[in-house]
């Protein structure tokens, strides 16, 4: 047979293939090539956003396992971001420890800030439970201010570059490979999860917590599994902070960040991991943008002063219009648009909904 | 399992009472179950029949008295528990997952079959990956049962509410219990679908010899399908019996038809 008509699956194992068709397989090397060459041709602060976006996309796919696909509201996103990145400056700082001692012991103290925390998730749900991950940002915020000032650095723990392999991290470049393998090997992670076991038996929970419980799943054991999974890898994100910007400041751990990862998995879509993608992308880009068109238009230079609150006042409103026209977020609009391409010429609109 | 002991009961219950403050919804209830029997449990609204059920499946702990199945207490288990030694239970309302597919569906009602851990799922790795695909081919036997073939890959928010009770009975089953428990399966259903439901009922019981518990309010389907009949009113045990029996028991037709004095 000369061409084959179309793809056709003949075992379960094809089933499990993340990329399956020739189109998808080019589709997909575009991808890597494009990534691989883009610190080569790109100006540093193009790689340098680029690295937050890495080292955001792991924080996001986080929280999107912990709040869209286990329906666990948590608004401590900060504070583990802090405790990560306050483990690695206090070893750092306190018995000069290396990046492959740091890293595993923030990792270690996230996941038992997640188990601490995660309890109340066994009696309560929704805004209850949002109020009490809130009390997980204010104690490490809390342990973290302490230790700033009565050892004397209030102003923040510098820390330098990470050598791996004897190789120090410092150039945009280096950390934009090392981040982007992070970030991939992150969103592997989470993918994998959702499609076994573990994330049929955390979307269950979200859905119905009673049936799944029914259907032989410990729900109990599952929330707090997720919850130290999500807190492993969001205080993991932290620590690579920490070294990325090479200083730790318990300040730059505010409520707004807890408030720009929410944002993130909202603005990405619910439910979904290239939603975390999408959605960290967006709004680490966000204030560039912004920032790049104040510069353009004609604006006095009064307002161009008031740089943070038009940040925010932007950037709520982005979140209002998101949560009113497009529940699904990025990834809705992502789907509408693929949709409309692979359905081209013919429309979309269901039968009878009308033209437009 | 244990074929050594099969004359005694699948499951027992000994006079059961369930409280919630004041309100007495089960007021001693005694019932047998043998292996591979068909006993309908019917009664008025708000007579407690799935009140039974939730006791059975541990959701409601029993104020009082003693739920054995295959010789073992369950009132130390939790619910994932009780669904891990066999009992395997559907809804009222359905119960499904809305955002997952049929076929994700049935897949999380075998969640216990799986031997991989949150590590190797991460990594779909060895055992996770050989899970998966071991797993579905035994879903893929339950779709089939079930004639779900051309539904597999849809959500279930977007089934028909038929369909959907019907995947929810073939999630139970995908548990491969040894205790079904039936809540009002035929309720909302059409008659066509109703004699579907009839037919995997039947299968059911010849095929794989499951006993059931079947809280029923269609009295033709009870009639024709049930090995015996449990009949409750307000919590309480009002007759149990043969079908043909119980549905000429005056008691029964004062229950569901009023007396004749009105």
């Amino acid at each position: 047979m000369a061409y084959a008509s179309g793809y056709f699956k003949t075992d379960y194992a094809m089933e499990l293939r993340l990329i399956e068709t020739r189109w998808q397989k080019v589709s997909a090397a575009v991808l890597v090539l494009a990534l691989g060459v883009f610190p080569l041709i790109s100006p540093q602060v193009a790689i340098g956003i680029a690295n937050q976006v890495f080292i955001a996309i792991v924080g996001a796919a986080a929280l999107m396992l912990l709040t869209g696909y286990a329906g666990q509201i948590s608004l401590g996103h900060a504070g583990l971001l802090a405790a990560g990145a306050l483990t690695t400056g206090v070893l750092f700082k306190e018995l000069g420890a290396t990046f492959w001692v740091t890293l595993p012991a923030s990792a270690v103290v996230g996941g038992l800030l997640g188990l601490v925390f995660g309890l109340p998730s066994l009696r309560l749900k929704g805004l209850y439970l949002a109020i009490t991950t809130l009390a997980l940002h204010f104690v490490v915020a809390f342990v973290g201010g302490e230790y700033e000032t009565r050892r004397g650095f209030s102003t923040g723990i510098l820390i330098s570059p990470p050598a791996i392999g004897g190789f120090a991290l410092q150039e945009q470049q280096h950390w934009y490979y090392v981040l982007l393998a992070i970030a991939v090997a992150a969103m592997l992670f989470c993918i994998n999860l959702l499609r076994t076991r573990t994330g049929r038996a955390l979307m269950a929970i979200r859905d119905h917590d009673i049936v799944a419980e029914s259907l032989g799943i410990p729900v109990r054991r599952y929330k707090l599994l997720i919850f130290v999974v999500s807190s492993t890898m969001t205080s993991v994100a932290g620590c690579l902070l920490a070294y990325y910007r090479g200083f730790v400041s318990i300040e730059a751990f505010s409520l707004y960040l807890t408030i720009d990862y929410v944002a993130m998995v909202i603005i990405g879509g619910l439910g979904s991991m290239l939603g975390a993608v999408l959605g960290a992308l967006f709004v680490i880009t966000f204030p560039y943008v912004i920032e790049g068109l104040l510069r353009v238009l004609p604006i006095p230079a009064g307002i161009a002063n008031e740089m943070f609150a038009i940040n925010y006042a932007a950037f709520g409103l982005v979140m209002i219009l998101f949560l009113v026209f497009e529940p699904l977020g990025l990834v809705g609009i992502w789907r509408r648009v693929r949709n409309y391409f692979l359905l081209w010429p013919y429309r979309q609109t269901a039968v009878g909904g009308g033209g437009g | 399992m244990a074929e050594a002991s099969d004359d005694r009961p699948l499951l027992q219950l000994a006079g059961v009472h369930l409280h919630f403050g004041g309100l007495v919804v089960l007021n001693g209830i005694s019932l047998d179950l043998q292996r591979g029997e068909l006993l309908a449990l019917i009664g008025p609204n708000g007579a407690g029949k799935t009140s039974v059920l939730n006791c059975i499946s541990l959701l409601y702990r029993p104020t009082q008295g003693r739920i054995v199945f295959e010789g073992e207490d369950l009132a130390g288990l939790s619910p994932h528990g009780v669904a891990r030694r066999g009992i395997a239970r559907t809804f009222q309302l359905g119960g499904l997952f809305p955002h997952l597919t049929v076929l994700q569906n049935l897949l999380v009602g075998r969640h216990a079959h799986f031997s991989s851990n949150v590590v190797l799922d991460g990594v779909f790795w060895g055992r996770a990956r050989a899970n998966e695909i071991a797993q579905r081919a035994a879903a893929e036997e339950i779709i089939e049962f079930f004639e779900l073939e051309r539904h597999r890959g849809e959500l279930v928010s977007k089934l028909p509410f038929g369909v959907q009770k019907i995947v929810g009975f073939a999630r139970a089953l995908a548990m491969e219990p040894r205790l079904l428990l039936l809540d009002e399966p035929s309720a909302g259903l059409n008659r066509e679908a109703r004699e579907d439901l009839s037919r995997f009922i039947l299968r059911i019981k010849h095929e794989k010899g499951i006993g059931m518990i079947w809280v029923e309010h269609d009295m033709q389907m009870v009639a024709d399908l049930a090995d015996r009949i449990y009949v409750m009113d307000y919590g309480a045990h009002i007759a149990d019996g043969e079908p043909r029996q119980i549905l000429a028991d005056p008691r029964v037709v004062e229950i569901y038809l009023g007396s004749k004095g009105n």
